[in-house]
């Protein structure tokens, strides 16, 4: 199973997350990653998980773990 | 000059690079190393990232400081617009503690965070209509000045620093100022003074945008909302401008590229990415400072030195994207590092994928026929900042009924 961790302490807003995997990811209103649903894919090869590790990759600042 | 102790002699910025064709000397430096040697306006002899995955890791690594700020040494004419002159006290205090390009770690992070809610996707969402209609009464505009029209001036231009003020909450009244500040060029005093009279503008009237978020802010000095606002404004003020004009010359330079995104437009999002790739501004980004010794490509940065990381020669690696010199509105583009990368990366980039997005849509539904006449971009280009970047140029563009 696939588990996603953000880390709010290193992100910096860029939104590559939220506009890659909006329904995993979203901006609070200080723009910081905000982790919508962490079992939100839980098939690494589905498009959702496709996407999840797709927002993992774009991420300017490493605010973004998925394993399994 | 000294020789650089790799033997390579000493390096600069070449001066024939085309905002779609960057010098020749990038692929023979990519192909030679992903850290080749670089001078510096100071005298300092440094290093030029070429490669993508380098120029990631050192954008990303935190060993690396913003300071000092040295410029690369360039071969190409420096032309900014910007006349000098005297400013105020204040006025230089605010510039001076908001060097947000110059800040590392935690004191950048405060600064930064107090703005980034208004940049996010949700943002960009939110403003998108408005943006549209921006984009359509441009779209007029360069109708009207036609039949052959500089897309740059009656296009560009226009939409990007409408949108700057829309997103900031600079006030309509003062929209045609504010262009002439920080499009054309105005002396930094008459810049100052604009942006306190938009500051109190929201301060009476407060809105959803940058001004009033920060003038809510109690953690921020006077001189830091003033220093903020004077940064965003500087910032912004040709980026989109550049990327739209550029993107619609490397669309008519290959008509089968516009005539793909005229037939489709849902490509649309997908060629922004490939269009900030292929026309990426920066041909170098602020450089870093190694605080330490640092391991970077099976080498060792020594502390002290200065890196530039050039966007332009990393957005063109063949290691990374394949055929990288061809433009192709159907590739995969994302990942690319046009906006910069790590902490500095542009806060504005969001936004900007919205503007570029409604901008090139308005195009190819409204002007199917669009034709390119002649541009500036077709040649070499001077610098329009040190650090260094592209100068946009006149984009003659014809192809539509009055």
């Amino acid at each position: 199973m696939m588990q996603i961790d953000v880390d709010r302490a290193v992100c910096v807003g860029a939104g590559q997350c939220a506009l890659t995997a909006p329904d995993v990811f979203d901006q609070d209103d200080d723009g910081l990653v905000v982790l919508l649903d962490p079992n939100a894919a839980e098939d690494p090869e589905s498009e959702g998980g496709t996407a999840v590790r797709d927002a993992e990759a774009l991420c300017p600042s490493r605010a973004i773990r998925v394993t399994g | 000059m000294t020789a650089c102790p790799l033997g390579h002699g000493a390096r600069v910025l070449p001066a024939d690079s085309m905002p779609t064709q960057p010098s020749a000397l990038f692929a023979r430096w990519r192909d030679a190393d992903a850290l080749v040697p670089l001078d510096f306006r100071d005298g300092h002899e440094g290093l030029l990232v070429t490669r993508y995955d380098e120029a990631k890791e050192v954008l990303s690594d935190r060993r690396f400081s913003q300071q000092p700020q040295r410029m690369p040494r360039s071969d190409a004419q420096l032309d900014d617009g910007f006349p000098g002159g005297p400013l105020d006290d204040a006025g230089a205090l605010a510039v001076a503690s908001t060097n947000i390009l110059g800040l590392d770690g935690e004191e950048h992070r405060r600064l930064r965070k107090a703005v980034t809610g208004r940049f996010s996707v949700r943002a960009g969402r939110t403003h998108r209509p408005r943006i549209a209609e921006i984009v359509a009464e441009e779209l007029e505009n360069l109708i009207a000045a036609g039949p052959v029209a500089d897309l740059l001036e009656h296009f560009a231009e226009p939409i990007s620093i409408r949108v700057h003020a829309l997103v900031l909450g600079v006030s309509d009244d003062l929209v045609d100022r504010y262009a002439q500040c920080f499009v054309h060029g105005a002396p930094p005093q008459d810049r100052h003074d604009l942006l306190r009279e938009a500051i109190e503008v929201r301060r009476a009237d407060p809105g959803e945008d940058v001004i009033s978020d920060l003038l809510a802010n109690d953690d921020l000095s006077a001189a830091e909302v003033e220093g903020l606002l004077h940064m965003l404004s500087m910032s912004g003020r040709d980026t989109v401008a550049f990327m739209i004009s550029t993107g619609t010359v490397a669309l008519l330079d290959s008509a089968e590229q516009y005539r793909t995104l005229v037939a489709d437009p849902d490509l649309v999002p997908g060629a922004v990415e490939e269009i900030v790739r292929f026309c990426t501004m920066f041909l170098t980004v602020f450089p870093r400072t190694a605080t330490e010794d640092v391991e970077i490509a099976d080498r060792t940065i020594a502390a002290g030195t200065t890196v530039s990381v050039s966007t332009v020669s990393a957005n063109r690696d063949e290691r990374r994207f394949e055929d990288p010199d061809a433009f192709d509105v159907r590739r995969d583009a994302r990942g690319h590092v046009a906006f910069g990368h790590g902490p500095h990366g542009c806060i504005g980039q969001q936004v900007a994928r919205v503007e570029l997005d409604e901008a090139f849509r308005a195009l190819v539904t409204r002007l199917p026929g669009l034709q390119l006449v002649s541009t500036g971009q077709h040649e070499p280009s001077p610098l329009a900042n040190p650090v260094a970047t592209y100068a946009a140029r006149p984009v003659l563009v014809t192809g539509w009924e009055r």
